[in-house]
């Protein structure tokens, strides 16, 4: 992430390092464990109960934000926002993304979101909006552990954060009252879509992952990819 | 001499069509198309006639009446759809063409009702129109979807005018679309556009095949199967759910059962000997909405024959008196000890043993009886 004045998401990268280097959830227990199948199932009734606990998070906070943002039918350019993760991806790539790349991506995106959710916790005015996105953090947390828990129990290592984003910043100008909302908005909406993307994502790994009484050999051979 | 007779007939007749086809390739031989909105009304000049010329209308081959001339011109006031059809106006005597107009009545187009939808996500998504209220005049259709500031190409529907498909290229984008259409006519012209999300829009086609089976041996089941709509093109990765309804035709209100997985469900509760009729339908698991209901199917639970005249009346509606409806007579049940002993049929309730115990030991008395 580069470090840009003026750019919200620039000022969150320290704190946003600070979350990579924490511990990730330790592997499952290799021996007698059931294989990746009920962790994958778990990770995939996270993103649905997140979903839904977005949905009357997202309608709070942009009532709070104010028109035009609350407005059903508001459909503003994407700019700005250019280091949110974005889910959208080309349909042929995403059919084809190995079941390396496709947790890799959702756990990448999941950290980014709730860097920036954490952010927007601390600048929200009121305290019960405070206490949503504060619960809402800790699912997110939850459902992090959960991507790190399949990801362990495949053999994929936990994604490492990028080299380059400095401990230190150079705060900006101010950024304008506007322009943050527009980025709350945005941070709302590609998490939303984010979860979407993510029932389909581990749906796909479900099907691929085979019953949990031929689990152990397949865990076997996935270790050697 | 015959020979020079036919060819006078023949020098005639061609001097007949070459008038006729004069007259009818005149200057103005094809005629003048117009367009005039119904309800109002149209003075049609005799084309460049004068206005004190003398003049003949007709339409569609009838004379119209005098009294609707002002001078050469003809007058139509209030304009119905019977108005529509070919006017001519002859020079009053000599009856040569000089003018046509196909008139039209119709209306200018009002907004056009655009719909958009999903059964084939994710590979994309149609689009379709129509008007409100009819024109009775030809309407031209134009279509553009936008996503963001890309433009994206809406094919014809080969079969359907009113219809277009756009195929996905990105998936789970958080730009929305925008579909917009203008409709016109040689009278007006209107336009509306809807914007939505990609997920919002996202509408399965019905379940197909809904087989519904009476249950052998079972008189409260009925076995229901289906199978996800051939238009949904990858149920692997993109799973439906469905929803079953169900109801017998004598009572109004439904049963219903949510299915997370599956295509077959068996209804336990189902009122013996009552004819059901049955619905499924289905949406994505996580996005979009409910698909329209399934063709209905219709079944009747499992009831037992009547087996003997002697055998007690049938009584499918009180299921809780199983002793007298399910109880065959004691001849019958010796038979079929030799079943019970090794398990026994799954509607063999306990009570049967008590008179085949009593039978056999009947049997068994008599037997060692008639031994002693």
């Amino acid at each position: 992430m580069d470090l840009r004045a003026g750019d919200s998401w620039g000022l969150l990268a320290c704190l946003c390092t600070v979350l990579w280097h924490l511990p990730a959830v330790p592997a499952l227990n290799r021996t007698g464990d059931p294989g990746p199948g009920p962790s994958i199932q778990k990770t995939y009734d996270l993103t649905r109960y997140l979903e839904h606990q977005l949905r009357s998070l997202a309608g709070t906070y942009l009532n709070y934000l104010g028109p035009p943002f609350n407005e059903p039918d508001f459909n503003p350019p994407r700019l700005g926002a250019e280091t949110l993760p974005r889910a959208t991806v080309n349909l042929d790539v995403w059919r084809s993304l190995n079941d390396k790349l496709r947790l890799t991506q959702n756990y990448e995106a999941y950290s980014h979101l709730l860097c920036y959710l954490r952010g927007l916790n601390r600048q929200a005015a009121t305290a019960e909006l405070r206490r949503s996105l504060a619960h809402f953090c800790t699912s997110l947390q939850g459902l992090l552990g959960s991507i790190a828990g399949v990801m362990a129990a495949l053999g994929y290592p936990l994604p490492h954060p990028l080299p380059g984003t400095e401990p230190t910043w150079a705060p900006g100008p101010a950024h304008s009252d506007f322009l943050q909302k527009m980025d709350d908005f945005w941070l709302l909406k590609e998490l939303q879509t984010w979860l979407w993307r993510s029932a389909k994502d581990f749906n796909r790994l479900k099907k691929k992952i085979q019953p949990p009484a031929a689990a152990v050999t397949l865990h076997l051979e996935a270790r050697g990819f | 001499m015959a020979a020079p007779v036919p060819w006078a007939c023949c020098a005639v007749l061609a001097a007949a069509a070459a008038v006729v086809y004069a007259q009818r390739h005149s200057p103005q031989e094809t005629p003048h198309v117009q367009y005039e909105r119904l309800g109002s009304d149209v003075t049609l000049p005799c084309g460049t006639a004068n206005w004190d010329a003398a003049v003949t209308w007709r339409v569609n081959g009838t004379d119209l009446a005098s009294d609707l001339l002002n001078g050469s011109q003809l007058v139509l006031r209030g304009l119905e759809l019977g108005h529509s059809g070919l006017y001519a106006c002859f020079h009053r005597d000599s009856w040569h063409l000089r003018h046509q107009i196909l008139l039209h009545v119709g209306l200018p187009p009002r907004e056009p009702v655009l719909s958009c939808r999903s059964n084939t996500y994710p590979k994309g998504f149609y689009c379709s129109w129509h008007l409100p209220t009819p024109t009775y005049i030809p309407n031209t259709f134009n279509v553009t979807v936008l996503h963001g500031s890309k433009v994206m190409v809406c094919e014809k529907d080969p079969a359907l005018k009113n219809r277009c498909h756009i195929r996905y290229m990105h998936l789970f984008s958080t730009i929305k679309y925008k579909v917009s259409i203008s409709v016109s006519n040689a009278l007006g012209h209107n336009a509306t556009a809807i914007t939505f999300d990609e997920f919002t829009i996202v509408k399965p086609d019905p379940p197909e095949n809904v087989v519904a089976r009476p249950v052998p041996s079972n008189p409260r089941r009925l076995e229901v199967t289906w199978q996800t709509p051939s238009t949904w093109p990858d149920p692997e990765s993109f799973p439906l759910k469905f929803f079953l309804r169900y109801r017998p035709l004598i009572l109004d209100q439904w049963q219903h059962v949510e299915l997370s997985d599956g295509t077959a469900h068996t209804i336990t509760d189902a009122y013996a000997g009552k004819e059901y009729i049955i619905q499924v339908a289905a949406k994505d698991n996580e996005i979009g909405t409910w698909s329209d209901w399934s063709v209905a199917a219709h079944a009747t639970p499992w009831t037992e024959e009547p087996r003997h005249l002697t055998t007690e009346a049938q009584a499918p509606e009180t299921t809780t008196s199983t002793t007298s409806s399910l109880a065959p007579p004691p001849t019958t049940k010796i038979c079929d000890s030799g079943e019970l002993g090794s398990g026994g049929r799954p509607s063999a309730p306990h009570f049967f043993s008590v008179p085949v115990a009593l039978a056999l030991a009947a049997a068994a008395a008599t037997a060692s009886s008639l031994l002693i």
